[in-house]
């Protein structure tokens, strides 16, 4: 009981030292939750579930849920090996290394978008090469997948990265010693442990593919996805027009959020 | 020999941080890798272990040379200090975790996790997360898991050093009767010198990444191969001297000189040497402040400090030569500021050749072990 009571002082001692911190920190999620709340008040629920039900918005949302998983798989199945090799060693060029895995995240998705043309456009070799046989590498879905993946992956390969960073060598160590091979060792031991992390860098990872728009536009701005469907509305209708799929796309991110969440029993993403 | 390293050196970049390091173990052995913290011990484990690949040298596990082989072709067990239980996985997982890699048939894995988990003590925790038991627990799961695929040889990295004294002495007499029930050769590695002396048949003293020296406990204490030994090994008064003359040999100490019949020494006449002798070993006398050098085995000095650590006084001198010294008496202690007799004992001192003239004469006592 004393421990209780005296674990509760302490909290409270503690909040003084706290409120200029607090304080600050309140402002910024005031200003997140205004637009928000803003944004939400013009909905009018009737007004969603008509538009949503236009062939148009149909299209975008069914691009969007196709290509947002394929993107986020291909990011996580070559992303979480790169994140456990920089992780585990180091080597002369490692720095290179790791900053090519940050430059998609700190050049404008815009510019990126640019960048993947100028290597895969119609015109270049690797695009007239797949086009002579028969693959559009850009304006089509194919070209919304490399697009959202070339944005997306890095927040897969930071997060794992991350991820094996925090498991101790030695846990991997003792299972080679126990008779475990090096691939096994990783998917009996280093993929487990560093679960939570790859599970927010999926996330983080799908969140930001469902909703690429800078670079999707410059690769494929056809077929529409859902983030170029609410840009093309807006050109034609203003807001109200975009509030319909708008609601849709944070729907949808709110759902896989949670579902993996639930299924892999992250407490959140903040925490790892 | 169920374990053979042959000249093993490793070096890290330009570091060499083990060299030329050669022992065996033998079947059913418990031998101790002692040495102090940064002495190589570590990479001698990894390399046996196969998670460092030694810059030259061989690693023999029953003859054969597995010095290439990755960790998993070597059927050696490891505990590390740390504990590397897996969170994810209960106790008895843990243990038939490497059950498993070794191909036990599924309805013997059961019997051989609960075999070992009695061994430690732990049948009640096989459904437990790692999380859930005690630092002591967790050791000992580590022991389970580590035994059970019954390696060739078990390597123990420091495995109580992360532990507090009382459950350090337990678990050793733990490991003790543990090995001895197992008769797994085992390599304690350790930088505890009591901790090695109470467990191990044999020691090999590391320093600086060589063999320092191998042998019983007693044989290392009571007459050390190496200054090293010598002063690692329980606590060693220093001190140099000249050879006098030999037949009988005569030490000069100062101005003061030794005489110690029936001993002999390679060091020619006019060479420096390094004397070691424990304190146990020395006795007390109290002198006037003018005399007391009638004994050809005593030097007299001056007592700087008396502490009294429980079970004895720990007297600290310092001779008139300008050595220090360390004297355990059992009972009324002289005062600070007296001048004492030290009497060495003629069989009990070592005699090293100096590698050099300037060899450092500060003395270096190890802090008072109780």
């Amino acid at each position: 009981m004393s421990l209780i009571s005296r674990s509760r002082s302490q909290q409270s001692d503690r909040l003084p030292e706290l409120l200029i911190p607090a304080l600050l920190g309140a402002l910024v999620l005031i200003y997140f939750a205004i637009p928000f709340v803003a944004f939400l008040a013009r909905t009018g629920a009737a007004n969603t579930i008509t538009e949503l039900s236009t062939p148009k918005a149909q299209v975008a949302i069914r691009n969007s849920l196709l290509t947002a998983p394929i993107s986020t798989l291909i990011a996580t199945v070559f992303g979480v090996p790169l994140a456990y090799v920089l992780a585990r060693t180091s080597f002369v060029g490692k720095r290179f290394i790791e900053a090519l895995v940050i430059l998609p995240l700190i050049i404008p998705p815009v510019v990126g978008g640019a960048m993947i043309l100028t290597a895969i456009g119609r015109f270049t070799p690797i695009g007239s090469a797949a086009a002579a046989i028969g693959i559009s590498l850009t304006n089509s879905l194919i070209g919304v997948v490399l697009a959202q993946t070339f944005v997306a992956a890095p927040f897969v390969i930071i997060t794992a990265r991350a991820g094996f960073g925090a498991v101790d060598e030695r846990l991997e160590h003792a299972s080679r010693s126990l008779g475990y091979g090096p691939l096994s060792t990783f998917w009996n031991v280093s993929l487990p442990l560093a679960r939570g992390a790859i599970i927010a860098g999926i996330i983080l990872t799908f969140a930001r593919a469902i909703g690429e728009f800078g670079a999707t536009m410059m690769v494929a701005y056809n077929p529409r996805t859902m983030p170029t469907r609410i840009w093309v509305d807006f050109i034609a209708g203003g807001i109200d027009a975009i509030v319909p799929l708008a609601l849709a796309l944070l729907g949808i991110t709110l759902v896989v959020l949670t579902a993996v969440q639930w299924f892999g029993r992250v407490p959140t993403v903040i925490d790892q | 020999m169920i374990l053979e390293l042959d000249r093993l050196t490793h070096r890290y970049g330009d570091e060499l941080v083990i060299e030329d390091v050669s022992f065996g173990l033998n079947k059913g052995e418990l031998v101790a890798l002692l040495g102090p913290s940064g002495c190589g011990k570590t990479t001698i484990v990894q390399t046996i272990a196969g998670h460092v690949q030694p810059t030259a040298g061989q690693v023999l596990l029953r003859d054969r040379d597995v010095t290439r082989e990755p960790p998993e072709n070597r059927h050696v067990g490891v505990v590390f200090q740390q504990s590397t239980l897996y969170p994810h996985m209960t106790v008895s997982k843990n243990v038939a975790y490497g059950l498993k890699a070794r191909g036990i048939e599924p309805n013997q894995l059961d019997e051989r996790v609960s075999q070992y988990l009695e061994l430690v003590d732990l049948s009640e925790q096989r459904t437990a997360y790692p999380s859930e038991l005690s630092g002591g627990q967790q050791r000992r799961v580590e022991l389970a898991r580590a035994l059970a695929p019954e390696p060739d040889v078990l390597l123990l990295d420091e495995p109580l050093s992360a532990l507090d004294r009382q459950l350090r002495t337990q678990l050793r007499e733990e490991i003790a009767r543990i090995q001895n029930k197992t008769g797994v050769t085992t390599l304690f590695v350790t930088h505890d010198q009591e901790e090695a002396m109470a467990l191990a048949d044999r020691l090999i003293v590391i320093n600086d990444g060589h063999v320092s020296g191998s042998g019983t406990p007693r044989t290392l204490y009571e007459s050390p191969p190496t200054p090293f030994v010598a002063s690692f090994l329980g606590r060693s008064n220093v001190f140099p001297a000249v050879i006098a003359s030999q037949r009988p040999l005569t030490l000069r100490v100062g101005h003061q000189e030794l005489v110690l019949p029936n001993r002999e020494t390679t060091a020619s006449v006019g060479a420096r040497v390094m004397c070691h002798v424990r304190p146990p070993d020395l006795a007390l006398s109290s002198t006037g402040p003018t005399g007391g050098n009638d004994f050809a085995h005593s030097l007299t000095g001056e007592v700087v400090s008396v502490a009294d650590v429980g079970c004895r006084y720990d007297v600290r001198i310092k001779s008139i030569s300008g050595d220090a010294f360390v004297v355990e008496a059992s009972n009324s202690p002289p005062e600070p500021g007296e001048m004492v007799t030290v009497e060495l004992p003629r069989d009990q001192i070592t005699i090293f050749k100096s590698k050099n003239q300037d060899y450092d004469s500060t003395i270096d006592v190890p802090e008072t072990e109780l």
